[in-house]
């Protein structure tokens, strides 16, 4: 399988070290372009609801430090990962990152215009990824089969996962702590949606909303 | 009206420019590591266990995209199971066909790329517009209970939950993640950086050793704590607590520093 000739690996564009700069610089301005979409429309950030809501809660005016820094260490972990394994971790380098950690850096020191306005995020997320794609190749070519560490990478990972799974309960005291119908409903949302074996959060969301409509908080 | 048209126009260029660099990311991934590929290990995965399968790529994408559509609703947020999977297992879905081989559809970075591109487009345009035409009322039940359980989430839960994962990841993490929790909660209000920065630092010993990343790692640690104290006056508070009078000097340092 994948016999190719070594030339394509070194040469053609499609699989060559040289066009993936190009390919994270893309990738990287769609999500941080997302994250714009979130700041501005509430909707379009790349990444879960329990992450989502670290840069949320920097919005709000609690502080940008844990947004950034998670993000932060997880993009330098799976850089650093990325280049010796060949595979680069996308959530944990772009949708955390570069889609969390660097807009939370920049909002934590007053610069807002890279996500404020669409094509400036578009741009700013290009020369990141451009950045980060050739530090991969970088580390790539410098480390050729070397082991390395991954920064107890799987650690946080699993911690995150994790909190993801806490926010479910969260959501329906908060709910409950609403009003009685909100928490009625988010009761049985979450309820329904842990027998479809989908996470308890979009289910206790979605019944607070359904009787939000009727009994407004 | 007006702000929808923006949305959808939005969301389509979002799509395209990430589902194109996912599709043929994921189909580098078949040819890694001889050549460097983005993606997880986790998609590779459960690509092969689908492979060759159009209805199972699509039945598998499908299961995360009604997740992903409560969550958007709900929240804003796509999940990361947009990129790592609906987007990957359905370009591989729509690429597949009878009598052509692995390496021709799904191992093809130039088809896969361009089958992610329209899929791209059409998932991140749905979620998007879909959840922008929810009534404004309703997007603030969400919020309303969203903010106070996220709040939980991030002082308590998450700082408690990264802890206990620091200790149970060794010695060192324990300690420094200790350390650096107790101390990233005096300085920047939330433990979890702290935390995250200690299991950093303890993994990265346990596996290498002090070698010149992980001092260059501590160094810069230790810099960014002492330029947030300083910057957040907690020297300054410090003090004051210690019932001592603050010196002079150190004052005008900060009003120098950060002119009121």
């Amino acid at each position: 399988m994948n016999q190719k000739h070594d030339q394509i690996y070194k040469r053609n564009f499609w699989y060559a070290d040289w066009s993936f700069p190009i390919f994270v610089a893309l990738f990287s301005a769609g999500v941080f372009a997302g994250t714009h979409m979130y700041y501005i429309y509430k909707v379009g950030a790349f990444n879960e609801v329990a992450i989502v809501a670290l840069l949320e809660a920097g919005i709000q005016g609690s502080g940008y430090g844990a947004a950034a820094a998670f993000g932060a260490s997880f993009l330098f972990a799976r850089v650093l990962e990325g280049g010796l394994v060949g595979v680069l971790d996308i959530g944990g380098s772009i949708l955390t990152g570069v889609g969390i950690g660097i807009p939370a850096l920049l909002l934590g020191a007053g610069i807002t215009l890279p996500i404020e306005n669409f094509f400036v995020s578009l741009l700013v997320g290009l020369i990141i990824g451009a950045i980060i794609g050739v530090i991969v190749i970088s580390i790539r070519k410098f480390t050729v089969g070397q082991a390395n560490s991954t920064f107890g990478s799987d650690v946080m990972m699993g911690a995150g996962n994790s909190s993801g799974r806490f926010l479910g309960p969260l959501i329906i005291i908060s709910a409950a702590t609403a009003s009685i119908p909100v928490g009625i409903g988010s009761t049985i949302g979450g309820a329904i949606f842990y027998l479809w074996n989908k996470p308890v959060a979009g289910g206790a969301i979605l019944g607070a909303m359904a009787l939000g409509v009727f009994f407004p908080i | 009206m007006g702000e929808m048209v923006v949305i959808l126009f939005k969301s389509l260029i979002i799509g395209t420019i990430i589902g194109f660099p996912l599709g043929a990311g994921a189909a580098r991934m078949f040819h890694a590591p001889k050549s460097q590929s983005m993606g997880a290990f986790r998609t590779i995965g459960e690509m092969n266990a689908c492979q060759g399968d159009r209805a199972s790529h699509f039945s598998f994408g499908f299961g995360f995209f009604f997740n992903a559509w409560a969550s958007t609703v709900g929240a804003g947020a796509f999940t990361q199971d947009v990129a790592h999977r609906i987007i990957p297992n359905w370009s591989a879905a729509s690429v597949l066909r009878k009598g052509k081989t692995l390496e021709e559809t799904m191992h093809n970075p130039v088809k896969m790329s361009i089958a992610g591109a329209i899929i791209g487009a059409i998932v991140i345009g749905f979620l998007s517009i879909t959840t922008a035409s929810i009534p404004a009322g309703l997007r603030d039940v969400a919020l309303e209970v969203l903010a106070p359980a996220a709040d939980w989430l991030i002082n308590l839960a998450m700082p408690v939950i990264f802890w206990l994962a620091a200790l149970d990841a060794g010695k060192r993490s324990g300690f420094w993640g200790t350390i650096f929790g107790g101390l990233a909660h005096i300085i920047m209000g939330n433990a979890v950086p702290g935390v995250v920065l200690g299991i950093l630092i303890g993994k990265g010993v346990d596996d290498s050793g002090w070698n010149r990343v992980t001092k260059t790692l501590m160094t810069a640690i230790i810099i960014l704590f002492t330029l947030s104290a300083f910057f957040r006056e907690i020297d300054i508070q410090l003090i004051k607590s210690l019932n001592l009078s603050v010196p002079h000097w150190l004052d005008s340092l900060h009003d120098l520093i950060n002119p009121k």
